[in-house]
């Protein structure tokens, strides 16, 4: 049985198109070239001083 | 790697070293090629199912093409497409702009924003329809349930291709126990995406059965359920003409990409010139342009005619005014010189009894020392 209220929870109003600037910029999503090279870095980063989070070695 | 000229990575822009890591971002050129490929893979399975009508799982391959490579721009283009014909129009949008972002020159994106622009009507009209469409959901939300039915009639008149607009005027109906014509909304969800899956959840809700979707789902008459006025029915008609399902399968093999554009691209241009034309909201303005050109009628041809006929008529009482009075002048003329004429005589006159101050013979000596009655003897006796 459809519940009214919860059906109405699933719809979330649209941008208008004096918002569509703030569509665009939310637009921009990660893809996996972002996560690699976000992982990487963390990883470069953990490698300066401290132990690598995934061989734990130093350096 | 053959070659001499030096392999650029594609995410960074930097030279790919010998090991085929980037000298810059340090990826591996093996992984960006394996991540660019599985994009396409995705961006392909997106398009057949544009191709067939499955909107929603179109919109859901793609999104998944663009987790693996966000600069596909036939990814974003074909998404920016699929929004505008479910009508959201902002979605659109902002999928093609990121796709010019990422590619300025060849891009079709280009092409569809500058159609956008140039008719600045067209983005009036998409920006009423979404700040309709979250007025509907607000009244919905406040209970207010007619309204918000009036609200999405309006308009769904408006841009009969909007999937959101009528998702939500079929739910306002069962809510209302009216479960026939949501079935007829949702029969106009089905027919724009063939397995929207809110859609087909609400009909198996209400008793409907696949088969009975499927059937609802292919049935190609578009019969007037009085959902929406005859204009809709007309532009409906006219757009399925012209619908992505009318491809011929051998031009499909020939180009498909760019076929399927071309036609994505002569709905855009039609639906401009018919379907964004809300006849009836522009009925004040005829009327206003009755009463103007009634105005100028009445102003140019019906009270100059009847200022020329008042005209006339002065002028005959004018005229015969004028003639009265010349005759009575001259009647006046006349008697001043039969009065002038009299004054003559008797001055004349006057003169000629001055003259003769006692014309008649003297008596008064007969009559000297009679008495009256002698006098009157005197007379008998004559």
């Amino acid at each position: 049985m459809i519940n009214f209220e919860e059906e109405l929870k699933r719809f979330q109003p649209i941008p208008e198109v004096n918002q569509a600037e703030e569509a665009i910029y939310n637009n921009d999503l990660k893809d996996i070239s972002d996560i690699v090279m976000v992982v990487t870095a963390e990883m470069k980063n953990s490698a300066m001083g401290t132990t690598n989070p995934v061989t734990g070695r130093i350096g | 790697m053959s070659s001499n000229k030096p392999v650029v990575c594609p995410v960074c822009g930097a030279q790919i070293r010998k090991n085929g890591y980037c000298s810059f971002c340090y990826m591996h050129i093996d992984i960006i090629k394996k991540a660019y490929n599985t994009s396409n893979y995705y961006y392909n399975i997106g398009y057949d199912k544009a191709v067939a009508r499955d909107l929603s799982g179109a919109i859901e391959s793609l999104n998944m093409s663009l987790r693996y490579n966000k600069k596909n721009v036939m990814t974003r283009n074909l998404l920016g497409l699929i929004y505008y014909e479910m009508g959201e129009i902002v979605m659109a949008l902002s999928h093609w702009v990121m796709s010019v972002n990422y590619k300025s020159s060849g891009n079709l994106a280009t092409k569809y924003l500058k159609e956008l622009r140039s008719n600045p009507t067209t983005l009036a009209v998409v920006d009423q329809i979404a700040v309709k469409y979250n007025m509907a959901l607000n009244y919905a939300k406040r209970d207010d349930m007619d309204l918000a039915i009036i609200q999405l009639k309006n308009l769904l008149s408006t841009n009969g291709h909007f999937v959101k607009g009528y998702l939500l005027l079929a739910l306002l109906y069962i809510n209302f126990g009216n479960y026939e014509k949501a079935r007829v909304t949702l029969r106009r969800v089905l027919k724009i995406d063939k397995a929207n899956p809110l859609a087909i959840h609400y009909l198996h809700e209400m008793g409907n059965t696949d088969t009975d979707i499927i059937q609802m789902r292919d049935d190609e008459s578009v019969e007037d359920d009085g959902l929406l006025d005859e204009e809709y029915i007309e532009e409906n008609t006219f757009r399925r003409n012209t619908s992505l399902m009318d491809e011929d399968p051998a031009d499909k093999k020939s180009n498909p990409i760019k076929d399927f554009y071309e036609k994505c691209k002569n709905t855009l241009l039609k639906k401009k010139v018919v379907g964004d034309i809300g006849f009836a909201k522009y009925s004040g303005v005829y009327v206003l342009v009755g009463m103007v050109l009634g105005a100028m009628i009445l102003g140019f041809v019906l009270l100059p005619a009847q200022r020329k006929s008042l005209r006339t008529e002065n002028e005959k009482i004018i005229k015969t005014y004028s003639e009265e009075i010349a005759v009575k002048e001259t009647t006046i003329t006349s008697l001043d010189a039969q009065v002038s004429d009299l004054n003559r005589q008797i001055a004349r006159l006057e003169a000629n009894n001055s003259d003769d101050v006692n014309p008649l013979p003297d008596y008064s000596y007969i009559t000297n020392g009679m008495t009256d009655e002698d006098i009157q003897n005197m007379i008998d006796n004559e």
